[in-house]
């Protein structure tokens, strides 16, 4: 599971922009309202402006003749506006002539002169010239209530209620949204370490596999160095002895051999190996693992082996193949605790071709186990890398994630027949190799001693590891070479000027290593051949550094390999 | 008041000082009366309220365009017959416009459709009754004004009144119509009276 957070950032924001809405809401309302209030100021100024002007023009013949009852009348009318709270009427000369005043208001002025006749603004109070035909005939004056708070509330009650609503309504998001938030955040943190305690889990199960392979093959290795120290012995014993010394040094050389296997194993289980494609005959190596496979199954598992005799070729890595063989064999043994019976099958098949696979000709290669099986959903998740049902310790959920990539990088694929109680069949279809590319493959190196094939050639040997070193450098002389012996890098170049006709260098050094050890050497002779003699599967690494230019010795490997790869450097066509 | 010639002569001297003390009393409330007769027709209600109201006409009037030679033409105010108001309606007037026209008085002792005049206060005189005066005008549009306690019956367009002390006007807005005039209906809210 990858570190995925959940999109926090978003809901914090959308808490923000809630608060913003309720600023915003609140702002409006409030411009809203004033808004209002200076429209609903403004009409009533322009009504009470209305009401002075018909109040001049109706009066104006009252005002001239003087008729008091004339113009109280006007009055009265004027006062059926509840608004209207004062109402005068003055001559040209300014003096009074009517007024009427509801209760609680003070009188009118006295006096009303033209500058104060013009359209005063005190807001509440009109002032208008009565005017007939030019001639001034007096003037009227109109005072309206300001407007009493209840009046102004139950005005605004529409908007303020439904301001106050929506704030309700905006806060109970806001709080929703921001107790999500904070959900969120836990959530995110409650993920943050759950995927770092899955990583540390992945890495510790990784561990305790490598551990549990580690002890298995410990115990073959042992077994495997009894047999090269017990050959030694007698090699000591016997050194006069011609006939025993080479049955027993053969005996240990086989003996090592197979430890350069396990060792293959395991790097190939650390996931470091490169996979070295090459033509094989299934049934061939199916046939040198029967012991290995047999061990591991133990004894209360029956193997049988159902091997075809058509000896179709394969591109595959031999060694990949055996450890998937070996993942199979693991599984159908941990399928079977109450014992049973492992049948491993080879076939021919003509695929017709179908989403995954080209038609064409395949080896089917069937471990079939008579174990518990698997339930649909487990089978068809059995092939992703980590997903296991054994616990903790027990299995890394790589053993099949490894056979499906074996099997897809041989041009073919893995599937798996199972049902629960009727065990389990994984399937591997491997691409028929064509013989072209078996004829291309390279052949084994002759493992015999033959110095009069030897160049005369001078070989600077670079090793930090004095045991490998003298051993290399002696078997190489036995075979006619000249060796100039250097413990690091540093010593390498010193040997520069000896005129070596070939470096072989070991890529792991303390200090200066094999890759910056051939790159010094080249900057002083451009022209040196180098082979790099590597115990670390790191090849692609070593390969970025020298490019294609080095050769690569993969550690261990036999003194006569070397030097035929020497020759095969130095005289290319001799080879 | 038919009161003192009730039949108390037989009561002798008690009596004949009754009458006396009645006769005097009755004396000093016809005393009264004529003053107050006099009062009334030299001061408010008088003379000087008729004449402010003369002059107050004009705005609420209009005269057709042929009325006026120009637009700043002077609207004349004329007095036919013997002028009651002497000075006043020139103090009242001086100084007044009446939209753009300047308002001025004249006195004649007779008036005709010739004589320029936009309104006519009909006093009458030996020389020219308001009958006469008021059928000269006929059909022109002169807003023709009398006094109800002077005019003897001889009605203008507008006729002054006294209604319960007060000075009023009644108005004939059927005549003034026959003669082009057009009274605001302002005026005619005022009116005691509205002939149509």
């Amino acid at each position: 599971m990858s570190g995925q957070t959940l999109p926090l950032a978003p809901v914090r924001q959308r808490v923000a922009l809630l608060w913003v809405a309720t600023a915003v809401l609140v702002l409006t309302s409030i411009g809203l309202a004033t808004r209002q209030e200076a429209a609903h100021r403004a009409d009533a100024l322009r009504q009470a402006e209305a009401q002075t002007d018909v109040l001049a023009g109706s009066v104006s013949a009252a005002l001239a003749f003087n008729d008091t009852d004339a113009m109280r009348q006007s009055l009265q009318a004027l006062m059926r506006d509840p608004r209207v709270v004062q109402a005068a009427i003055y001559g040209p000369d300014g003096a009074r002539r009517a007024q009427l005043s509801r209760p609680g208001v003070g009188a009118a002025p006295d006096r009303l002169t033209a500058a104060e006749a013009l359209p005063t603004d005190r807001g509440d109070v009109v002032a208008r010239p009565v005017i007939e035909q030019g001639q001034q005939l007096g003037f009227v004056y109109l005072q309206t209530t300001p407007e009493s708070l209840a009046s102004l509330v139950g005005r605004h009650t529409s908007l303020i209620v439904l301001t106050l609503l929506s704030l309700l309504l905006l806060a109970v998001v806001t709080q929703a949204a921001a107790r999500l938030a904070d959900a969120n955040a836990r959530l995110s943190e409650e993920i943050e370490a759950r995927a770092a305690a899955e990583d540390a889990l992945r890495q510790a199960q990784k561990l305790e596999a490598l551990g549990q392979l580690t002890g298995g093959i410990a115990h073959d290795f042992n077994n495997l160095l009894q047999a090269i120290h017990g050959a030694f012995e007698l090699i000591l014993g016997k050194a006069g002895d011609e006939r025993t010394v080479r049955r027993w040094a053969t005996n240990g050389i086989d003996a090592a051999n197979r430890g350069a296997r396990l060792t293959r194993q395991l790097l190939a289980f650390s996931r470091q190996q490169k996979l070295e494609l090459k033509p094989l005959i299934v049934a061939d190596t199916l046939a040198g693992m029967a012991d290995l496979i047999g061990r591991t199954l133990g004894p209360s598992i029956e193997l049988v082996f159902d091997l075809d005799e058509d000896r179709l070729l394969v591109m595959s890595d031999p060694t990949q193949l055996e450890l998937a063989l070996m993942n199979l064999a693991v599984n159908a043994r941990d399928a079977m605790l109450e014992g049973g019976r492992l049948i491993i099958r080879t076939r021919k098949v003509d695929h017709p071709g179908d989403a995954v696979l080209p038609a064409g000709r395949y080896i089917e290669l069937q471990v079939v186990d008579s174990g518990e099986g698997m339930a649909p959903a487990v089978a068809e998740r059995a092939f992703e890398p980590f997903f296991t049902t054994k616990t903790v310790g027990r299995g890394t959920g790589l053993g099949l994630a490894q056979v499906y990539g074996v099997a897809r990088q041989a041009g073919g694929d893995a599937r798996i027949v199972s049902q629960p109680g009727q065990g389990t069949s994984v399937i591997m279809l491997l691409s028929e190799a064509s013989a072209a590319a078996l004829a291309a493959a390279p052949k084994a190196p002759t493992a015999a001693l033959s110095p009069s094939e030897a160049p005369a050639a001078t070989v600077l040997l670079v090793d930090d590891d004095d045991a490998v070193r003298a051993t290399v450098s002696a078997g190489l002389e036995a075979r006619g070479f000249r060796v100039l012996n250097a413990n690091g890098g540093e010593a390498g170049l010193a040997l520069a000027d000896a005129g070596p006709d070939i470096a072989v260098i070991d890529y792991a050094m303390p200090g200066m290593d094999g890759a910056a050890t051939a790159e010094a050497l080249r900057s002083r002779l451009p022209n040196l051949p180098i082979i790099l003699a590597s115990g670390h599967s790191d090849t692609a690494a070593v390969e970025r550094v020298l490019g294609g230019a080095a050769t690569i010795m993969r550690k261990p490997f036999d003194t006569a390999a070397l030097a035929d790869a020497i020759t095969r450097v130095l005289r290319p066509d001799a080879a | 008041m038919a009161a003192p010639a009730s039949p108390v002569s037989a009561k002798g001297s008690d009596g004949v000082r009754f009458v006396g003390r009645l006769t005097r009393w009755t004396a000093v409330a016809a005393a009264w009366l004529t003053a107050f007769s006099a009062f009334a027709a030299s001061s408010p209600p008088g003379a000087a309220i008729k004449a402010a109201y003369v002059t107050k006409f004009a705005p609420f009037v209009v005269w057709p365009p042929s009325a006026f030679a120009g637009p700043t033409a002077p609207l004349v105010l004329c007095v036919q017959g013997d002028d009651p108001f002497g000075a006043m309606l020139d103090r009242l007037t001086a100084d007044q416009r009446v939209g753009s026209h300047p308002m001025i008085v004249r006195h004649l002792a007779r008036i005709d459709a010739e004589s320029g005049c936009h309104i006519a206060y009909l006093a009458g005189s030996p020389a020219q009754s308001q009958a006469a005066a008021i059928r000269a005008l006929e059909g022109s549009p002169v807003l023709t004004v009398t006094d109800a306690e002077a005019d003897g019956g001889a009605a203008g367009m507008v006729r002054l009144v006294l209604v319960d002390g007060r000075v009023r006007f009644v108005i004939d807005a059927g005549r003034a119509g026959q003669c082009r005039l057009v009274i605001s209906s302002k005026l005619l809210a005022l009116a005691a009276e509205v002939r149509r």
